[in-house]
């Protein structure tokens, strides 16, 4: 008789322990999968909004730029440096940036802004401000318009008062905070875009005009067609003050760069700090984006730029959202590991009564002429049949789950929708696809198994076979 | 010819206060195609003797010698594959694999000492015929009864032909017409097969089977009978 085959029997001798054990084990799996998946999707969206709309995912700045933010920490850029960046095989194209600081005002309303200058057709490459331009809006006027429309159900102007002063950059997130479904969106969702559309002008190179953000739009009660006063230092402590007209806003999924954002022309913007020719960073897009991939780009450049500028990646931009990240990633870790330890529990105590109800067949067996080592194997391999067939079963089905999410994130809607957005979150939960996380969960399953297994094998040995048969 | 030799044997168990000396110098022999029954009172000493002989327990104090091996010589696995090659085992309670059947139990030593299939199949047919369950062959034990239990035991303990057969109170838990069809049935095999039966029992039906008696009382043998 196969060890195999055996072991297969005897696990069915109770069904119901068998299938509990395995139960357990296949949660574990489950959930751990799952909610890694969610966790590790949830950062890399939210890096990946950091990068896109601000950071991107290397920079080259002055070397004190970073430390001390002033205008002076600038440096010249010349087409040597852009071409020398460009020789890099991962480097597609350069963004460059003039960025600083400036307290904004309108009327009797102040705030301190970031203030970004931009090229607006180099930015394309990296942040796609285009794309992030708030193109409907629930302002107060939007949604009296709302209320008068007799076509529009009362639950969507319900929705649509709870979320005044929203903006949203396409209809579809606009569908959702107002709750209307796929098949009511084809009446509903024409009149609704009517009554919402935000018009935005362009900036361009050389004519003054700045995009703002839409939470400082707010603050500032700043429209289109209004006028936004900047005042700060310039270079070389000269003054710097200007005034522009609002042309469009913008809604970036980071809310505390969407609370103090200001983007001017670069060259408009280098005018008004008097640094003309000046630039605070040089922000890089790359054709591969893996960490590996970034840090060698980093090392190759790092090697071709003057001892006056340094090279910035990401995550040394990001350093509070990424600790951030890297603490909520070890809570997760505890957690999964307590869920760990409670099924490792279960799946101990079936070993234990699995191993002292059979005592005396291990005894039987032995003095019939069955070897330890071959008795060993026979409970091993039982041991990780349970564990297989919960790991297989946990990971198909977190599998489906997952690839189901990741083309389908779990988007929130309504009165929840709001409470995310009120957090200064966005509303959606966003999976990482199947990646190095599975092997290690399931890893540490079959290491949870293999664990246990140690106790009945180390009974098994240590059996004698006199004492086994009398129990 | 000698199958097995018992040589001053002495099994002393220390429990933290008392010394319990459950065999205390015994010497016996048994000869090929003995069927002996040792008997003797509750706590006389029976199963222990019969854990030295079989070399599940090993003795404080003398030698057990079967085939001229000395089981003291040998190591724990060495140990158990002379028990499995030498000496089969049929328990009070028969101790079948119950996720096995009665075929698969029968050729369970067959399949550890790796027989071809043919051999065991014709092994285990043969033994399955001569205990009286060839219509049997495919339940497991939870589908028969004690009695037949008890047979496949039998066959199982005789399968891969050892030199002796230990039985632990073979029939204590078997009403009188299964006692009766399994003590036929070791008999008749003893007699054809040439194999040794050591029992050790309190029923007197055995013991009027049995062809020598050995009674042991407190560790000791009293007497040692041969019938004719």
């Amino acid at each position: 008789m196969n060890n195999l085959i055996l072991a297969w029997r005897n696990l069915w001798r109770n069904r119901r322990r068998t299938l509990i054990t395995a139960a357990s084990v296949f949660l574990a799996v489950l959930f751990a999968l799952f909610f890694r998946s969610l966790q590790r999707g949830s950062y890399d969206h939210m890096y990946k909004n950091a990068i896109e709309s601000y950071t991107g995912y290397i920079q080259v700045q002055h070397k004190d730029f970073w430390d001390e933010k002033i205008v002076d920490n600038t440096f010249i850029y010349d087409n040597q440096l852009e071409q020398q960046l460009l020789a890099d095989e991962n480097v597609e194209a350069t963004i460059p940036r003039f960025e600083s600081f400036a307290l904004a005002s309108n009327g009797p309303q102040t705030k301190g802004v970031l203030v970004m200058g931009v090229d607006p057709e180099k930015e394309h490459y990296l942040s796609n401000i285009s794309e992030r331009m708030v193109k409907y809006r629930l302002t107060p006027e939007s949604i009296e318009r709302i209320d008068k429309d007799p076509n529009i159900p009362e639950k969507v102007k319900e929705l649509a008062g709870l979320f005044e002063n929203s903006a949203y950059t396409n209809a579809s997130r606009l569908q959702l905070d107002l709750g209307i479904a796929d098949k009511e969106a084809s009446q509903v969702m024409p009149a609704i875009k009517e009554h919402t559309v935000f018009n935005n002008g362009s900036i361009y190179m050389g004519k003054p005009g700045v995009w703002v953000g839409d939470k400082l739009s707010q603050y500032l009660q700043l429209g289109i067609g209004d006028t936004i006063v900047l005042i700060s230092q310039g270079y070389h402590a000269t003054t710097a003050a200007g005034k522009y007209e609002i042309k469009g806003i913008v809604k970036l999924p980071l809310p505390d760069i969407d609370n103090k954002i200001v983007y001017l022309p670069l060259d408009v913007c280098q005018e008004l700090y008097n640094a003309e020719e000046h630039f605070t960073s040089l922000a890089l897009a790359v054709h591969d984006n893996e960490d590996k991939a970034i840090e060698e780009t980093i090392s190759r450049i790092t090697a071709v730029i003057s001892v006056e500028q340094r090279v910035m990646g990401w995550r040394e931009m990001n350093e509070v959202m990424v600790s951030q990240m890297d603490a909520d990633d070890k809570g997760g870790m505890i957690m999964i590991g307590i869920l760990y330890l409670v099924i490792a529990f279960g799946v101990f105590g079936t070993v234990l009564m699995l191993t002292a109800e059979r005592k005396r067949e291990f005894g039987v067996l032995v003095a019939i002429g069955m070897q330890k080592k071959k008795l060993a194997t026979v409970m091993t391999l039982e041991m990780l049949l349970i564990g297989f067939m919960g790991i297989l079963a946990g990971a198909v089905i977190a599998s489906a789950l997952i690839l189901y999410g990741v083309e389908h994130p779990l988007i929130f809607k309504g009165e929840m929708a709001k409470m995310f957005e009120d957090y200064g979150l966005e509303p959606q939960f966003v999976f990482q696809g199947i990646d190095t996380y599975y092997l290690w969960q399931i890893f540490i399953v079959i290491l949870m198994v293999f664990l246990s297994i140690g106790y009945p094998v180390q009974k098994i040995f240590k059996m004698k076979v006199v004492n086994a048969l009398r129990a | 010819m000698k199958v097995l030799e018992i040589k001053n044997v002495h099994k002393i168990y220390n429990s933290s206060e008392v010394k319990v000396h459950a065999v205390n110098d015994i010497s016996l022999d048994f000869e090929e195609g003995d069927f002996a029954a040792i008997v003797g009172p509750s706590g006389s000493g029976k199963t222990t003797l019969l854990n030295l002989i079989g070399g599940l327990d090993s003795p404080t104090e003398g030698e057990i010698i079967v085939d001229h091996i000395n089981l003291a010589g040998l190591k724990s696995s060495g140990l158990i594959d002379f028990r499995m090659r030498n000496i089969g085992f049929v328990f009070q309670s028969y101790n079948l694999i119950p996720v096995l059947t009665a075929k698969e139990n029968v050729e369970f030593i067959m399949n550890l000492q790796k027989w071809n299939k043919k051999e065991r199949d014709e092994r285990t047919l043969e033994l399955l015929k001569a205990v009286g369950l060839e219509d049997r062959i495919n339940s497991r034990p939870a589908k028969l009864s004690g009695g037949q239990q008890q047979r496949v035991a039998v066959a199982r303990a005789l399968a891969s032909k050892p030199k002796f057969v230990l039985a632990d109170e073979p029939t204590a838990n078997l009403d009188s017409k299964s006692t009766e069809t399994l003590l036929n049935i070791m008999e008749e095999l003893n007699r054809e097969e040439g194999i040794t039966f050591i029992f050790s029992t309190h029923d007197a039906r055995v013991v009027k089977k049995a062809r020598r008696v050995i009674t042991i009382e407190d560790g000791q043998v009293i007497s040692d009978e041969r019938k004719n």
